[in-house]
């Protein structure tokens, strides 16, 4: 008995064993493990979401700073809901976490997260320097968090989300269009009520897709509800006021059941007029037309319109982006779990992030919106080269613009918009008037054999995005100054909160409205044409026999009569 | 050592490496991966998002009328899924069957198994999309009838196939002409390969997400997909009962097929699963 246990705890063994590392590799699928040593790093990430180089560099860094070496274990997740079940359950053991605003809200209400002004302060004392890049973040995305989130209330304290967690990516929610069947003029008048084809154009029916996520799906069409007066009369049982005075960000978060039902059935009637829903395919389906218009976030929008065909002669892209009056803006931040064991490593990693450098890189591998300032990453050397090795920015060329000495010493460049029309920019990239340009002095600056510029010997100290080049001014206009990659911060832009309570009923009202009601006709009517073809191949066997019995009977009947009932059973 | 100890106390009972000992390592992997889950799902259906006992979850389901709708619709979809491929496929069994090369020619129908069905489905979606078929109802079940066809042939084929020629020739001697034959002795002995194929297709069908999802945008909405939302969305209580709604019909199913294999008594031709 105790053999065959003993064969048994054997064989149990060596399953669990040839199962342990598989279990293991699926924990850290995507993930680089970098160097061995004293102390670890668990960073749980979206897929996608980082330059995977940056994760070896902060291991070197920490080991010049803190003198130990670090062991990183990087793995990822697909939705802010898988997130959730690993880290609140517990199943997971992880230091840092880089999820959605709402997915904060819902750590930090279950007390999970660990408070980084604190933990900043304690470090500082023995790291001093190792937290100069946390003040890169752009100011104004703190600022609009702290609207939201500034005065959270937790059971009977009140905490600021800003000192638990640090913004990473940002950016907001609008349409990706075609510029081809969609003029801009339309989307100005219509916005939201695109999606809802309200302009009734007979090539856009069927050709728009709608984001299969409740939270993007409800913001787009309150939005919609609001523009169109559509809004469910009465007042608001969470704000105390009439529906049509919430703000963007009230609207957004407002889920009283009036408002759910009326979104219900504006979801429900467009679904009867939209290709469909997805999460991942939109941008590829844009690109190759199969569809016209997509409800898109920031960050893919751009990569499509990058991706899709350039048209020189007009200047423009097969695809746009444009962002209605009022809509939301998002972010995903880091923060660090209280139950985390390496505390110091991690906030370094968050303020690692928050360099210039690893915000450039990550905005040239991603495609997102850094939460890094723009103003510091456009003076700083290290995010300029990044951003010239992905090619958002380039060298100036003497092909594409000359170069004037403005009279008080500042160089200016002349580009031309389109045949005959011409806009001067200065080095930063910022537009200038010129007010008379017979004023201008040419200069002759030198260029290599290909044509771009080489910095001046007296501008190789001053200069600080390179050594040796000038980058293209309106290279840095286009990064900087594009409106769908740094949108202006208003108060139309507003930010969602988790929904806490009425979550199921959220999800129950998208569900219904995309299941549609009752059961389709289509359905029947297969169910019915099925019936009816076994009930031809049936009659037709049946009148088969029929006809083949009758002859019988009439033969049979030249020479008896007495078969005939047989033959016919 | 205490085994070594235990194994010189008990010297009579001596270890054997019968055949049961093989299917350790099968009851290990059943235990972790099917029973475990499955408790699991029995738990959660009875726990709130706070962890506390409640029959809230089953209220929630049973009332919700969307849900009882797109449960419906499942069952319609696997019905005519189930159907079509049995229309199509026991013509085909047939054919096959008769000819001389036909185990040859039924792998080319299981050929395309060889290739994983998400692949087959977006090619399907792409080839739609290409000759400008609107996707929806017609596209998923046609999705659905190709991807589960080749469950139905192979053991209507096996079944067809093994069924002794002196029964079709002893009914032909009767004098019964090439339709009586087939509707009084093919079709009752293939009845055995009938039931596996629904069984096959039907259970599967029923509880589909992804095929609908992609040949339909996302706009027919299964069970499947409903169940994946809620799992999605952390809604784990209702997400459960769902699931186990959906292990009872499978479960009724297989006992109506059994019931119905048993009824017509037929152990003739054998069935391939």
């Amino acid at each position: 008995m105790k053999k065959r246990s003993l064969a048994l705890l054997v064989l149990a063994l060596v399953c669990v064993s040839s199962l342990t590392p598989l279990l293991a590799a699926c924990n850290t699928a995507g993930g680089g493990i970098t160097g061995g040593g004293a102390d670890t790093l668990v960073i749980y990430n979206w897929e996608d979401y980082i330059d995977i180089g940056l994760l070896d560099e902060f291991a070197a860094y920490y080991r010049g700073v803190t003198g130990r070496s670090l062991s990183i274990t990087y793995s990822t997740f697909d939705t802010n809901e898988t997130m959730l079940t690993q880290v609140m359950r517990g199943e997971t053991a992880v230091d840092v976490v880089c999820p959605s605003e709402y997915a904060i809200e819902r750590l930090m209400r279950a007390g999970l997260l660990a408070n980084q002004t604190e933990l900043v302060t304690e470090f500082s004392k023995e790291y001093p320097d190792a937290f100069s890049n946390l003040d890169n973040v752009n100011k104004t995305v703190l600022g609009k968090i702290g609207e939201t989130f500034g005065e959270m209330e937790i059971g009977d304290d009140v905490y600021d989300m800003r000192d638990y967690m640090v913004p990473y990516m940002w950016g907001t929610l609008g349409l990706l269009y075609n510029t081809r069947i969609i003029s801009e003029e339309e989307l100005e008048k219509y916005g939201w009520g695109m999606l809802w084809n309200e302009s009734d154009n007979p090539e856009l029916e069927n050709m728009i897709l709608m984001k299969d996520s409740v939270r993007d799906s409800y913001a787009a069409v309150v939005f919609y509800m609001e523009e169109y007066g559509l809004l469910p009369d009465g007042v608001s049982e969470t704000y105390g006021k009439p529906y049509n005075e919430l703000t963007a960000n009230e609207l957004i978060n407002c889920t009283d059941k009036a408002l759910l039902d009326a979104a219900e059935k504006l979801l429900t009637e467009q679904r009867e007029r939209i290709s469909g829903y997805e999460v991942d395919f939109g941008k590829d389906d844009m690109i190759n037309e199969i569809v016209y218009l997509d409800l898109a976030w920031s960050g893919d929008a751009l990569w499509a319109v990058e991706e899709s065909e350039y048209d020189e002669e007009t200047d423009t892209y097969q695809l746009g982006y444009y962002v209605p009056e009022k809509s939301n803006i998002w972010y995903d931040g880091w923060g660090i779990l209280e139950s985390s064991d390496s505390k110091l490593a991690a906030m370094m990693f968050i303020d690692y992030m928050c360099s210039p450098e690893a915000g450039a890189r990550n905005i040239g591998y991603i495609g997102y919106t850094s939460a890094v300032d723009q103003e510091v990453m456009k003076y700083d050397y290290d995010a300029a080269q990044a951003l010239l090795d992905v090619e958002y920015l380039w060298y100036a060329n003497a092909e594409e613009c000359e170069v004037y000495d403005d009279g008080a010493g500042n160089m200016l460049f002349r580009f031309e918009w389109v045949e005959g029309e011409e806009y001067y920019l200065d080095i930063d990239g910022d537009e200038v008037d010129v007010a008379d340009e017979d004023a201008l002095i040419p200069l002759e600056l030198e260029t290599d054999d290909d044509g771009y510029y080489l910095l001046p010997d007296g501008m190789k100290d001053s200069y600080p995005l390179d050594e040796e080049y000038i980058v293209c001014p309106d290279s840095i206009s286009l990064f900087y100054y594009d409106e769908g990659r740094y949108p202006e911060i208003t108060d139309n832009l507003g930010v969602m909160q988790d929904y806490g309570d009425a979550n199921e009923d959220v999800v129950n009202m998208w569900q219904r409205a995309k299941a549609g009601g009752g059961v389709p006709s289509s359905l029947w009517w297969c169910l019915l044409a099925i019936v009816l073809f076994v009930g031809i191949v049936l009659g037709a066997y049946f009148l088969k026999e029929a006809l083949k019995a009758k002859p019988r009977k009439l033969t049979n009947g030249t020479h008896s009569d007495t078969p005939s009932a047989d033959d016919i059973t | 050592m205490t085994n070594a100890a235990a194994t010189v106390l008990k010297p009579k009972r001596r270890f054997k490496l019968t055949k049961r000992v093989f299917s350790y390592p099968y009851v290990l992997f059943m235990l972790l991966f099917v029973v475990i889950p499955l408790v699991m799902i029995l738990v959660n259906a009875f726990l709130d998002a706070d962890n506390t006992l409640t029959l809230e979850n089953f209220k929630d389901f049973f009332t919700d009328k969307s849900s009882l709708i797109i449960l419906a619709n499942s069952l319609l979809v696997g019905v005519i899924t189930t159907a079509i491929c049995l229309i199509i496929g026991y013509p085909l069994a047939y054919i096959l069957s008769k000819m001389p090369s036909g185990r040859v020619l039924v792998l080319f129908y299981v050929l395309p198994m060889w290739v994983n069905f998400l692949i087959r489905t977006l090619a399907t979606k792409a080839i739609f999309i290409a000759i400008d078929v609107p996707l929806g109802m017609g596209t998923v079940i046609f999705g659905m009838v190709y991807n589960y066809l080749p469950f139905m042939i192979l053991p209507l084929h096996t079944t067809l196939s093994s069924i002794d020629r002196s029964y079709i020739e002893a009914a032909q001697d009767l004098g019964a002409d090439s339709s009586t034959v087939f509707l009084k002795t093919v079709l009752p002995l293939s009845v055995s390969g009938i039931i596996s194929g629904i069984t096959m297709v039907f259970i599967p069908t029923i509880s589909t997400f992804a095929i609908s999802q992609l040949l339909s945008n996302g706009k027919i909405f299964l069970f499947g997909d409903s169940i994946q939302m809620k799992f999605e969305q952390g809604l784990y209580g209702v997400g459960s009962i769902m699931s186990l709604v959906m292990l009872v019909f499978v479960l009724i199913s297989n006992f109506i097929i059994n019931r119905a294999s048993r009824k017509s008594g037929l152990s003739v031709g054998r069935s391939l699963w």
